[in-house]
């Protein structure tokens, strides 16, 4: 057996130690590398930094536990901005598993800024229905959310007071593990016009830009590389940051394996 | 009935819904949502379907003593505690996915979610062995496919730009060598010159990539997903729309029917 | 103290899944199935308390009338789902799934319509001649790109046009698309990576961070 040969013969066990490897040793060296915000996450910053304080921003939790390292980073990011600003947020979620995920970050980040709940954000919760919900909301919100996630009517709470529809939230950004984006689109952006962000997880993201480039959304924020530009955009550097070396890292492996793979099948094919 | 019966329905819920966009007043108005509410209703109860299948083949699987039925086993007391876990917090405080439920506290954290995740993290390990044997610059299209993937996970990532200029000047030095070496063994002229030619250019791009890629790697990859990307995305997509429209009209109209079978 | 051990279970459990790396084993396979029974009796759980429950059970105990008695048209649907069960009744399932795929069909065409296609083919519809601001100038970078947006995305939409034979001009307009579809799928391909090697960072975080407290 050749060199050749017995490189395309590699145990797929190496290839799996050296990508864990490959995770690990960035991690736990703490290496960190300086990000340089795509185009389309900033375009996503701009539209919530342009919002004057006081603003509703209504935030979606459409995925669970399974997506989480991307998407959770991602979540944390937009609270620090909307906090930051003194902008309201409305949360909600059509994946009703992510729900506790999104619960404790609006609370540990209003926390954080010394907000208040019912005054300053509220969490609604989940109502079932993901289409019919998207319809309703356009019409009145207290016809399909007429309590928050813990049963207070919502006319009871002050930062609900004035908001009635779409068109009295600023802009909508819906977190995205599936499908729920292209509805968001299709129900909440083509039927009442709502101004959309979507954050997605890199699976999903590549699907939406055609909405993108189509005005039908105005900013996304694509897996954990978008999470880390967030991050660094309103400079709170978190998990998503601090993943991209180990991210890197892989990446350029994938690459390298691809190389020495086609270089293993070229030199076999020249010898038969 | 067999057969009148179900495309009435099917006819009538297909077209009301279509109705219902156009006359968004009574009766037509909330039709929309009643239907969806039915539909959701309906589809819980598939679910049961599903379960018994899988419990009947486990079930089976134990009483014949199959190969691996203590799996069996463990797959039917899993479905059992969870059932019975899941209820009781619901009875217990409301429902089981309330912050406050032993349910969502321990399973939902400690065993759902890690079991899920891990399941779907060890396509990282399997995607990574695939590039090493599966990825095969076989032909032009391939080529295609391979370079614009490596393009974008480097050009999507921090420090990419700089890996990429070896990566990339790795990749076209072996081209170059590789095409040399074809040339040798070509017999007409014309195709030993190709071959030449070929190793020029593949030198000439390594050169210009040193130039280009160490900045400008993050906007190729920026316009690979705006540009050509998107293009052909939104291509499928408008065939899916009108796919999916095409054979609504036929489920509707009930010249479709291969689902009553 | 009971995080402490639950937090061990789930090493546990995520190491037992890693395991299947080095090979099919008894740990592995135990995991798989305690996953799949889990799941299954997971979803039962959400279906009832997110969908049948809200929709049917309490719908039927809050609402009056009209609306209260409307319920039994869903519920004997839902009712017939079940006569699979009884192979001399079956057939009346279909008439659950009937309604079932009626209603997908109408939203198919309303979704579809309004909020995708007409919306995606209006911005398809781009100047392929972008003057600068004096009207004269024409910006070579802005033209270029709209014209390769077109022609991909008809040219995409050509290929998988199958009512006729792929020769001639359909023949190279097709592999026009099949050139745009491969950078497609490559692209797809790369963020498909990066979204698996996310989720093997959170996971291996979770080990180092909540389970050896190393980072």
């Amino acid at each position: 057996m050749n060199f050749w040969e017995r490189l395309g013969r590699i145990d797929r066990r190496i290839i799996y130690l050296v990508v864990f490897l490959g995770v690990i040793i960035p991690i736990l060296l703490k290496v960190t590398f300086k990000v340089e915000p795509m185009r389309e996450v900033k375009q996503a910053y701009e539209e919530v930094e342009k919002l004057p304080p006081g603003s509703a921003v209504m935030i979606s939790i459409d995925y669970d536990a399974s997506s989480m390292p991307e998407l959770q980073p991602m979540l944390v990011a937009i609270l620090e901005h909307c906090f930051k600003k003194d902008l309201k947020v409305i949360m909600l979620g059509h994946w009703p598993l992510g729900l506790p995920l999104g619960q404790i970050a609006l609370d540990k980040v209003a926390k954080k800024y010394g907000k208040v709940y019912g005054k300053d954000y509220v969490f609604l919760g989940f109502r079932p229905g993901v289409a019919a919900v998207m319809i309703n909301l356009g019409k009145e919100i207290r016809q399909v959310f007429n309590s928050d996630y813990k049963g207070t009517p919502i006319d009871s709470l002050p930062v609900m007071q004035n908001i009635h529809n779409y068109n009295d939230i600023g802009i909508l950004i819906g977190l995205e593990a599936g499908s729920t984006g292209d509805m968001w689109v299709q129900f909440a952006q083509a039927r009442y016009n709502a101004k959309i962000i979507l954050g997605a997880t890199a699976v999903v993201a590549p699907d939406l830009y055609p909405y993108l480039q189509a005005n039908q959304i105005v900013g996304l924020i694509g897996g954990l590389r978008g999470a880390a530009d967030y991050e660094s955009l309103v400079h709170v550097l978190g998990p998503a940051y601090l993943g991209m070396p180990a991210q890197t890292t892989i990446h350029v492996l994938v690459v390298i394996l691809i190389i020495l793979g086609n270089l293993g099948y070229f030199a076999t094919r020249r010898r038969k | 009935m067999r057969r009148e019966v179900p495309l009435f329905i099917t006819f009538i819920s297909g077209v009301l819904l279509v109705i219902a966009l156009f006359i968004p007043h009574k009766p037509f108005g909330n039709l929309e949502q009643r239907f969806n509410d039915w539909y959701i209703i309906v589809s819980g109860f598939t679910m049961i379907l599903g379960i018994d299948s899988l419990l009947l083949h486990h079930w089976n699987r134990f009483k014949r003593k199959r190969e691996g039925w203590i799996y069996s086993i463990a797959l039917i007391l899993a479905f059992f505690i969870t059932l019975i876990w899941g209820f009781y917090s619901g009875i217990k405080v409301g429902s089981p996915f309330k912050p406050n439920s032993s349910f969502l506290k321990y399973f939902y954290t400690f065993v759902f979610v890690p079991l899920q995740a891990t399941m779907f993290s060890l396509l990282a390990f399997f995607i990574a062995s695939a590039a090493y044997r599966a990825f095969r610059a076989r032909t032009f299209d391939a080529t295609l496919l391979l370079t614009a993937a490596a393009f974008v996970m480097l050009g999507r990532v921090p420090e990419g730009n700089r890996a990429s200029v070896y990566l990339f000047g790795i990749a076209l030095l072996i081209a170059a060598v590789i095409l040399l070496l074809e040339a040798k063994e070509r017999v007409s002229t014309f195709e030993k010159l190709i071959h030449y030619l070929g190793a020029i250019v593949a030198i000439v791009l390594i050169y210009i990539l040193y130039r280009v890629l160490p900045s400008y790697l993050p906007q190729i990859a920026d316009w690979i997903m705006n540009i050509p990307q998107l293009a052909a995305k939104r291509g499928i997509f408008i065939g899916i729309a009108l796919g999916g429209i095409a054979m609504s009209l036929r489920i509707i109209l009930g010249i479709e029917r291969t689902y009553l079978k | 103290m009971a995080n402490v051990i639950w937090t061990w279970i789930a090493a546990g459990l995520t190491l037992a899944i890693f395991s299947f790396l080095y090979k099919d084993n008894p740990f592995y396979k135990l995991a798989e199935h305690i996953y799949v029974g889990s799941s299954a009796a997971f979803w039962f759980i959400y279906l009832w308390y997110f969908d049948v429950k809200p929709k049917l059970v309490d719908a039927w105990v809050q609402n009056t009338g009209f609306e209260k008695y409307i319920l039994i048209v869903p519920a004997i649907l839902a009712v017939l789902m079940l006569t699979r069960f009884i192979p001399t009744i079956s057939w009346l399932s279909r008439w659950a799934i009937a309604f079932t795929v009626g209603m997908g069909a109408g939203l198919g065409i309303t979704g579809a319509l309004q909020g995708f296609l007409v919306p995606q083919l209006q911005a398809t519809l781009l100047p392929i001649w972008v003057h600068v601001s004096d009207k004269f100038t024409v910006n070579l970078g802005y033209s270029l790109n709209n014209f390769i947006l077109v022609i991909g995305t008809i040219a995409t939409i050509f290929y998988f046009y199958f009512s006729k034979e792929h020769r001639g001009g359909l023949g190279y307009a097709s592999k026009v698309g099949i050139t745009f579809i491969m950078i497609a799928f490559g692209a797809s391909f790369g963020y498909t990576v990066m979204a698996r090697i996310s989720l093997l960072i959170g996971r291996l975080f979770f080990l180092l961070h909540d389970w050896l407290h190393l980072v």
